[in-house]
């Protein structure tokens, strides 16, 4: 997009030219420019190590970059810890792996902490805890240790646990990975729920279909760096950088565009993104 | 451990007050040991057993074999007080060694079913205690007991994680004996060994990601949360201060 197109008010998170390297000398990010957009809905994709993770880790100042500047709002972090908390305050991150982020062996222990930590009352935090407690339905299984959960449940706490917070942006790793179709439809719906509230949500995945349908804006990464990034239709017609990234072009992309080399589909129709879309157009040239 | 826990969640009176539980079992527990009589010992083992049995709904024969496991080492100790070596011979047994005797008097005998009863009840109120209540809320009493932060803190990660290495330790192990890793002892021990060591570098693995994602909380150097309240009621505080009492009586007046 034009940068003159954006208002500065639009921009909630700016990253320039921010670099990373770990202390065994692993450059993780080697320069990466970014502006995230206010309620926007940005996919990241991109090989394992390309440095997705670590990008997630620099948006909430848990890693600190070596070079370069990360804005929130137009300011600059404050790597102070008083700065930190506040970042992060705005800013959760929902972890791939729901072990590695719960730590209490009760639901509502493990959600209350970070209510806690915002400096709520006991009371407020309690009500916001069962607010998120029924938005996420995990009242079936709330008084269930956390070691007997199955992964889609753990993954529903480990999303709580961070709306709670209430914050402006939710960051996904990988919110899919391990679960079962059910459950991995059942998180997208949280996802879609979120961003129809006005939450700016970066995720991660692999899932070339799902990011083509659900994404406002995809972002490719290579080896530390953003090699591309674009409106869903833009990046999956861009054939020479799918495959420079290992990607597939998403199923009802390529059905569509060789229904329409056929001739059996007008050019001219705007892409469909989800295949309910693509049926309706066959249907109605068929009729 | 692992099956205590379990029926520890799935016990009927898991959210009754852990308090007043904590109280009912450490209470009886004190006064067992305390008073040393059998009487009292017959009494809070048949109680415990009992409310235990009952409302976890675990068989009897379980029960008995959770008592059991206690129950090699009190025999081993027992007989060391029951069986004595004499110069003279005793009124029950006496075999002679020498010019010793190997044997048990009616005193001995007695003193020895009174420890067996004073252990039995005491391990017995142990289990009503683990079996109805959860770690958790066996924290939050340790919380209102006002026990240090530090080790409550400990605590309950060190609860969380033992489920967590366990599942990682098994997942390690299962893959290790699907490529034989079992096939005889000195190859069991190698795989144990390495098992181990990748336990170990990925336990501080996920150490360091668990610590950045309670940064990303606002983690700032005290794990703060809600704990539930489980409120006793009045006729069950009566209840257990009744049993206890009468419990005393019993012991002071024998």
């Amino acid at each position: 997009m034009n940068e003159s197109m954006t208002d500065s008010h639009d921009i909630i998170l700016k990253l320039v030219h921010v670099c990373y390297t770990y202390d065994d000398g692993t450059e993780a990010l080697k320069g990466i420019d970014l502006q995230v957009r206010r309620g926007e809905k940005l996919a990241i994709m991109g090989a394992n190590g390309s440095g997705k993770s670590t990008l997630f880790l620099t948006l909430n100042g848990i890693h600190k970059p070596s070079k370069g500047n990360v804005l929130y709002n137009n300011v600059p972090v404050d790597y102070s810890r008083k700065g930190l908390l506040a970042l992060r305050k705005k800013i959760g991150i929902v972890f791939q792996d729901p072990d590695n982020q719960l730590f209490s062996a009760s639901v509502t222990q493990e959600i209350s902490f970070g209510a806690l930590n915002l400096g709520l009352s006991e009371k407020e935090a309690r009500e916001r805890v069962e607010k998120v407690i029924e938005e996420l339905n995990i009242t079936s299984f709330r008084d269930k240790p956390t070691h007997f959960l199955s992964g889609g449940q753990k993954k529903r706490v480990s999303i709580a646990d961070i709306l709670v917070m209430d914050p402006e942006i939710i960051i996904f790793d990988e919110p899919a990975a391990a679960l079962d179709p059910k459950h991995a439809r059942m998180i997208d719906e949280i996802i879609d729920r979120l961003s129809e509230k006005g939450i700016t949500v970066i995720l991660s995945t692999h899932d070339v279909n799902r990011a083509f349908l659900w994404a406002d804006r995809v972002i490719l990464m290579d080896e530390g760096l953003i090699v591309t990034e674009g409106t869903p239709d833009e990046i999956f017609a861009n054939d020479e950088m799918l495959l420079q990234t290992n990607l597939e072009k998403p199923t009802v992309l390529k059905i569509f565009k060789s229904l329409c080399e056929a001739g059996v589909l007008d050019k001219k129709l705007p892409i469909p993104h989800a295949a309910d879309e693509l049926e309706q157009y066959i249907r109605e040239v068929t009729k | 451990m692992m099956v205590i826990d379990k029926l520890a969640y799935s016990s009927s009176l898991r959210y009754k007050s852990p308090m007043l539980k904590s109280a009912f079992s450490v209470g009886s527990l004190l006064i067992c040991v305390g008073a040393r009589s059998f009487i009292v010992s017959v009494i809070i083992l048949a109680v415990m057993a009992g409310l235990t049995v009952l409302s976890s709904k675990i068989s009897i024969l379980r029960y008995l074999k959770l008592m059991f496991i206690p129950f090699g080492f009190m025999v081993l100790s027992t007989i060391a007080i029951v069986v004595n070596i004499t110069d003279w011979p005793m009124d029950l047994v006496s075999v002679p060694i020498g010019n010793k005797f190997l044997a048990i008097s009616s005193y001995s005998l007695t003193e020895g079913a009174r420890l067996v009863a004073v252990a039995l009840a005491s391990v017995s109120c142990l289990y009503f205690l683990t079996l109805t209540t959860s770690m958790l809320d066996i924290l939050s009493v340790l919380k209102k007991l006002r026990c240090p932060k530090i080790m409550m803190e400990l605590m309950m990660l060190i609860y969380r994680y033992i489920f967590v290495i366990l599942d990682m330790a098994v997942a390690i192990t299962t893959s290790q004996n699907c490529r034989l890793g079992n096939k005889d002892f000195m190859t069991e021990l190698r795989s144990i060994g390495q098992m181990l060591a990748v336990l170990l570098i990925r336990s501080l693995k996920k150490s360091s990601l668990l610590f950045d994602s309670m940064e990303s909380r606002c983690y700032d150097g005290e794990i703060n949360v809600l704990s539930e309240h489980y409120p006793a009621q009045k006729r069950e505080t009566i209840g257990v201060a009744g049993f206890l009492v009468s419990m005393l009586a019993i012991a002071v007046l024998l």
